[in-house]
Order: C-alpha cells, then sequence, then structure tokens
C-alpha cells in the first residue's frame, strides 16, 4: 500500500494568501480542505453545556448538536415571567377531545390525550375540549376552546353523554374526536362510534399528524392508518402537552340531544369504594405508612383504621416481620398510585421514595427535620411519631364527640 | 333468568393457539350460576362452541359461514329469536382486530342498553337486574337495570370454570348454516407490519444523573411545603387532620363515619 508522498512545499506554496507583501500562509484553511472535518474541542463542549446551572456541567450524550452559545447567560429571570397564552384565532379544522376528568380533576391520562390532541391539530387546527365542569388546568394542558356540558358530571349516564358528543361532532364538524381507552372513556367512544357508525381506531399508542399506530392480534403485529375521525388514546404511550400554555377559551355549542331508544334503562346506580382496609396498596388512593420510627404498631393500626386509610410500611418493618411483605412500599415493594400518602417515622431512602413518587399529597412526621421524606412532603411535621398518633386519635375522637 | 353468551375465536397471548378468550369463559360461568344460557358463535369452524361446554355451558349454537365475514347480522338474527334476558360478552376479543366494537353493535342493532365491565350478575326481581361494574381502584359501580340487556364482562370477574372434557361430550352443539342475507363483508383492515416495543414512556428527564433521580422520586414535583417544627403533639393532629381534609382523601369533621372502627 502506498500513499502518494507530500511535498511541503507546494502545500504551504497553495496555502499562501494573495497581496500580502510579507508572504503570509493560511494554514487553517488547508487543513479543511482535507476530507475529513477538523474537530473542535471548543466548540463542542459549548454546545454541550446545561443551561441555567450555576457550576459547569457538560452533557456528554448531547454529541455533535449545533452550539447554543446564546444559553451560557444564566436564563432564569426570563423563564419566571409567565408565559403568554397561545391563540389560534381562526383554526382551519377542530380536534375534539373528551376528557374522562374522574372527580373534576384532569388525570395524566387526560393530559396525554390533550398531547395527542395537539399533535393532531398542530400549528393551524385548535382543540375542543368538551368538559363537565370548567377547570384552570385545561389551558395548560393543551385545550384551545372548551365547552361545558350541561348534564350533570357525577350522574352515570353513558348514552347521554354518547349523545351529547354526537350533538358537538354536528355542530363543530371536527376531523378527529379524541376519548381515553379507559374504563369510562373507552365505553363512551364505542357507544359514539355505534351511533355516527364511524369506523373507531380504538387504543392508538402512536399519535402523530401524519398516522395512527395500535397494537393488535395479541401485540404480534402493530395496525397503521392515517388518523381517523374517532380515536381512542392508550395511557402511558403518548407524551402530554409542553409547550406554552392554550388559550382553554368557553364557547357554547348547541348540545340538544334527541334521546331515543334505550334511554332510562338504568334504574339507579350507586357508587361502592373499595374497602381500604383490603384494597390491595397499588389501588388504594389513601396510604398511611409506618417506618422505623414508629414502635407501637398497634397504635398505628388504629390510626390507620380511624383516618380509614390503607395501611403500608417501609422496608425495614417488613423485613423485621412486624408488617405484611404486601404491605412495603417502594421499589421493591409497590408503587402506589394514591392520592394522598401520610408517612410516619420514616426516613425516605431513594428506594422508598420511588414507590410514592405518583403520590400527589404527602404529609410526613419525624424527628428529623433533615429527613429527605420531610423535604419530599407538603406537611411535614417534626415532631415523635409515638405522640402524634394518639394525639391524632383523641382529636377525632374529640370532633365525634362534639357532634350533637 | 334466560342468557346468551357470545363466543368468538381466540388466541391464546403467549402460545397463539386458538382458544377462548378468558373474558368470554368468565362470562359462561356468571352465565351458567344464573340460568339457563347457550353460547352463540358465527364462524366458519365449531371450535369455541366446543370450548364453552367444556367451560359450563349445555347448550351452544354455531352459525356456520365459510371466510370471515361479520358475525353482526347473524348474531342479531339469532338473539331476536331466542329473546334472552341478558347476553354476555368479553369485554375485547383477544387475538384479532380486539377493537371491543361487536358488543356494542349488537346491542345497538337489538335497541337495548349495554353495560361495560361487569363482574357479577344478580336478578333483582321484575324484570330487573343488578350488575356490578369494575371501575379503577379497586370501587364498584352498582347499577339495577332493566332487562334484556347487553353486558361486557372485566377481567376482575370470578376466574373462569376449568375446562372439563366430559362436560363438552355431554353438552350438544346445534348446528345452522347462518342465513346469506345477514352476513356482511368486514371493513379491510389497516396496515400491518409485526409490532415493535417502543421504550417506556418517561417523566421529564433532566440533563443530569441527580435531576433524573429527582424526577423518579418525585422530589422535581415537590414544592410549596409547610414544616412546622416542634409543634405540640395536639396542634400536629390538627394540621394533620386539616391537610387530609384539604386535599379530599378524609370526610369533613362531623360528616358521619371516616373508617370502620368510627
Ligand atoms: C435494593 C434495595 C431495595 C430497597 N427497596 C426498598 C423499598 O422498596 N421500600 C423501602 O421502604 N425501602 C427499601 N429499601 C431500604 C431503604 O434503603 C431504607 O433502608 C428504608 O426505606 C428505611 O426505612 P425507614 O425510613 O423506615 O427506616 P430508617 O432509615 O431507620 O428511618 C427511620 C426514620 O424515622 C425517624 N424517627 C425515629 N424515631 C422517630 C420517632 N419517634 N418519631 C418520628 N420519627 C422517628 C428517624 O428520624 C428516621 O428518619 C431498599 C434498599 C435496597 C438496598
Amino acid at each position: 500500500m502506498t500513499r502518494p508522498r507530500r511535498d511541503p512545499r507546494a502545500e504551504r506554496a497553495a496555502a499562501r494568501t494573495a497581496g500580502a507583501e510579507r508572504p503570509r500562509y493560511d494554514l487553517g484553511a488547508k487543513a479543511s480542505a482535507s476530507r475529513r472535518p477538523r474537530r473542535d474541542p471548543r466548540t463542542e463542549a459549548a454546545s454541550q453545556r446545561v443551561p441555567g446551572a450555576a457550576r459547569l456541567r457538560l452533557d456528554r450524550s448531547q454529541f455533535g448538536v449545533v452550539p447554543v452559545l446564546a444559553a451560557h447567560a444564566p436564563e432564569r429571570p426570563a423563564e419566571k415571567a409567565p408565559p403568554k397564552p397561545v391563540i389560534v384565532e381562526n383554526p382551519d379544522f377542530l380536534v375534539l377531545v373528551a376528557p374522562d376528568m374522574a372527580g373534576g380533576r384532569l388525570g395524566e391520562h387526560d393530559r396525554q390525550l390533550f398531547g395527542a390532541a395537539r399533535e393532531l391539530a398542530g400549528k393551524t387546527g385548535a382543540t375542543f375540549a368538551l368538559v363537565g365542569a370548567a377547570s384552570p388546568d385545561l389551558g395548560p394542558a393543551g385545550a384551545d376552546r372548551i365547552a361545558i356540558a350541561a348534564r350533570d358530571p357525577d350522574a352515570y349516564d353513558p348514552d347521554g353523554r354518547a349523545a351529547e358528543i354526537v350533538a358537538a361532532m354536528r355542530a363543530l364538524d371536527p376531523r378527529h374526536v379524541l376519548f381515553a381507552e379507559s374504563a369510562d372513556g373507552g365505553d363512551l367512544a364505542r357507544r359514539v362510534a355505534v351511533l355516527t357508525g364511524e369506523p373507531l381506531f380504538a387504543d392508538a399508542e402512536q399519535v402523530s399528524a401524519s398516522a395512527l399506530g395500535r397494537p393488535a392480534r395479541c401485540r404480534k403485529v402493530e395496525q397503521r392508518s392515517a388518523p381517523t375521525r374517532l380515536v381512542t388514546v392508550a395511557a402511558d404511550c403518548v407524551a402530554s402537552y409542553a409547550g406554552a400554555p392554550r388559550e382553554a377559551r368557553l364557547e357554547t355549542v348547541e348540545l340538544s340531544t334527541d334521546r331515543t331508544g334505550a334511554a332510562g334503562a338504568i334504574v339507579s346506580a350507586r357508587l361502592i369504594p373499595a374497602d381500604p382496609a383490603t384494597v390491595p396498596l397499588a389501588l388504594a388512593d389513601f396510604v398511611v405508612s409506618a417506618g422505623n420510627g414508629v414502635t407501637d404498631l398497634d397504635l398505628f393500626a388504629r390510626v390507620v383504621a380511624a383516618l380509614g386509610a390503607t395501611p403500608g410500611a417501609s422496608r425495614v418493618l417488613c423485613d423485621a416481620g412486624l408488617m405484611p411483605r404486601d404491605r412495603q412500599v417502594g421499589a421493591s415493594g409497590t408503587v402506589l398510585g394514591a392520592t394522598c400518602y401520610f408517612a410516619l417515622g420514616i426516613a425516605g431512602a431513594p428506594q422508598h421514595l420511588q414507590g410514592v413518587a405518583d403520590c400527589e399529597h404527602i404529609v410526613a412526621v419525624n424527628t428529623d427535620l433533615h429527613a429527605a421524606m420531610i423535604a419530599r412532603a407538603g406537611l411535614g411535621i417534626i415532631q415523635d411519631a409515638q405522640l402524634v398518633m394518639p394525639a391524632i386519635l383523641k382529636e377525632l375522637e374529640r370532633e365525634r364527640g362534639d357532634r350533637p | 333468568m334466560k342468557l346468551v353468551v357470545l363466543l368468538s375465536v381466540g388466541r391464546h397471548p403467549v402460545s397463539g393457539k386458538p382458544a377462548l378468550p378468558r373474558t368470554e369463559a368468565q362470562a359462561i360461568r356468571i352465565a351458567a350460576e344464573l340460568g339457563a344460557s347457550i353460547g352463540l358463535h358465527v364462524g366458519p369452524d365449531a371450535f369455541p362452541a366446543e370450548a364453552a361446554l367444556g367451560h359450563g355451558l349445555d347448550r351452544a349454537v354455531h352459525l356456520a359461514c365459510a371466510g370471515g365475514p361479520d358475525p353482526i347480522g347473524p348474531l342479531v338474527a339469532r338473539i331476536a329469536t331466542e329473546a334472552p334476558d341478558v347476553v354476555l360478552a368479553g369485554r375485547r376479543g383477544q387475538g384479532g382486530e380486539e377493537t371491543g366494537l361487536a358488543p356494542y353493535a349488537v346491542a345497538a342493532r337489538l335497541g337495548v342498553p349495554i353495560v361495560p365491565d361487569a363482574v357479577a350478575i344478580r336478578p333483582a326481581g321484575d324484570g330487573l337486574v343488578e350488575v356490578d361494574q369494575a371501575l379503577p381502584k379497586g370501587a364498584l359501580r352498582r347499577l339495577v337495570v332493566r332487562t334484556p340487556l347487553v353486558v361486557t364482562v372485566h377481567p376482575n370477574a370470578p376466574a373462569p370454570l376449568p375446562y372439563a372434557f366430559g362436560k363438552a361430550r355431554r353438552g350438544s352443539i346445534e348446528r345452522v348454516d347462518a342465513a346469506a342475507a345477514d352476513l356482511a363483508a368486514v371493513a379491510p383492515a389497516p396496515e400491518e407490519r409485526p409490532y415493535r416495543k417502543r421504550p417506556k414512556m418517561m417523566r421529564a428527564a433532566g440533563g443530569s444523573a441527580a435531576d433524573r433521580l429527582k424526577a423518579v422520586t418525585g422530589e422535581a414535583t415537590a414544592g410549596g411545603a409547610k414544616i412546622l417544627d416542634g409543634p405540640t403533639p395536639e396542634d400536629a393532629a390538627k394540621e394533620v387532620l386539616a391537610f387530609l381534609r384539604r386535599v379530599g382523601v378524609l370526610a369533613p369533621a362531623g360528616a358521619g363515619a371516616t373508617g370502620p372502627t368510627a
């Protein structure tokens, strides 16, 4: 293998810049003329710099990204200003969204639904949410327009709700109608599909403006199609909307429904909540948990029963055999989906905190002000758990006694 | 009470072999405990009808037809002549399109209400049934509904009865050719390709390992905390109860029982 012999003299002559009296050479230009581009470690490092950090931090996974040199200045004050809502004045088309909004609150799945709707609406379309009650979360979640349904949101009347959505579809002529593939949302979508006679793209896992994807045949194949009119979106597959908040302008829609047929077949509907004492931890809504700081477990059991909560424990108690293993909260126990978590004498090890990551509200009682559990809590109480537990029982007792 | 269970050809989720979908076997158990029930299947082979006999039915009807047509027409025609009080079906198919639309289409064509996700059915006298509907987080909704109606069965319903070979031999299958007038072609399936697993969606991950740990333990979302350093236990208890009431997990004071001991 022979390489052509370099001729330094000729190379130097080629790099000579014309016009100058003294000989000047532009050796940098020559280097870039070779086949491989020259690396510039300085700009690479600049592009890997994590913006906003006080100390210099480089994110090495960002390789070959265009340098963002402007990001060097601390940007915190600029981010603090409340972002202006995005307004779509004359949308080309509408994407109707029917979120579940269980209990009048926007759940995680509902937010993902709005994320999918924004994806389909793009820049020129608008998302239109048909909700039971207005909520300040709708704008940030990605709703351009909202309309309030006339129906009582707590009554169980799926046929009425489906008829209302069909009426809204008639009034607004949306390009897409999105439902959550949940117990109620999936039911509603199928009712609407049967009422309108249109095909339903159920359980979509990939949503983009050009195509939808869903699993079929026991997850052996995935079906793809251009976005259809009726779509249900699977949970935890589509990212929720993360852009600037939307306008959430309130509009009125004619929702007159001509109820015929099977309406009124449901004589009564009664909600039976799960028994908190026996419900599996993963399904519980309110968990009271004991850690190594709790010594009187009989007292703990009485507090849990009096609060109507589901008992939980940290790994230390489960390892010691003081609590059953199925009560362990955390990475190697159960990951909770509870609304509220009440931790008594728990330090808050990362393995434990992973189990409560989804809990919205956390109360912690600990003798240590610097425990991680206190840092994570919405209400932290620095006090002995053995003293707080009887005080809670006494307080509940007193409230019951106060009542005539 | 008279019941009809809709049967379909499913695929076993692991082996891919033909199998009766689990929710339909659960529906058979519910139906067999309630009264005279028959199974109903539309399709080229009698396999689901045989499986249904083994899981607890005494009689099944196989509406035979060639190919894979839309089963709704023959099903509705046969259900109309049987005139059952309750029609039971699985929640979703298994191994096919899995859209779960068929029970809704049947209910709409029959003009009867549909109740999804049942875990138990009890007669409630005089043309009424009580249906327990499974809800997320272990809750139930107890509905009293007028018959006739269509009910789909939730996977949380009682486990199916085991397949018994003798029972399958003793039961009878009535084989009828489906009327050609009832058959309609199915809509063509969308483009299919082998399933590809995609990475699980993560909570917003930050740049550094510390940020990612914060995201996974939920510390990133914590904020606006109220810390009471060394309150008297009585004050602490009041604060805790007030907080629990504010977030809505504890019934307000004086609103009645809050727990089993109250
Ligand atoms: C691979 C692995 C997996 C793990 N998985 C899990 C898991 O899934 N779940 C889990 O919980 N742990 C798990 N752990 C264990 C975890 O790391 C911690 O050891 C454990 O969570 C600590 O439990 P604790 O907070 O109850 O006990 P400690 O760490 O002993 O903390 C006790 C806390 O109570 C406070 N305290 C003491 N006395 C009182 C009092 N009288 N009143 C009030 N507060 C008091 C103390 O200040 C302290 O903060 C795992 C560990 C490993 C290595």
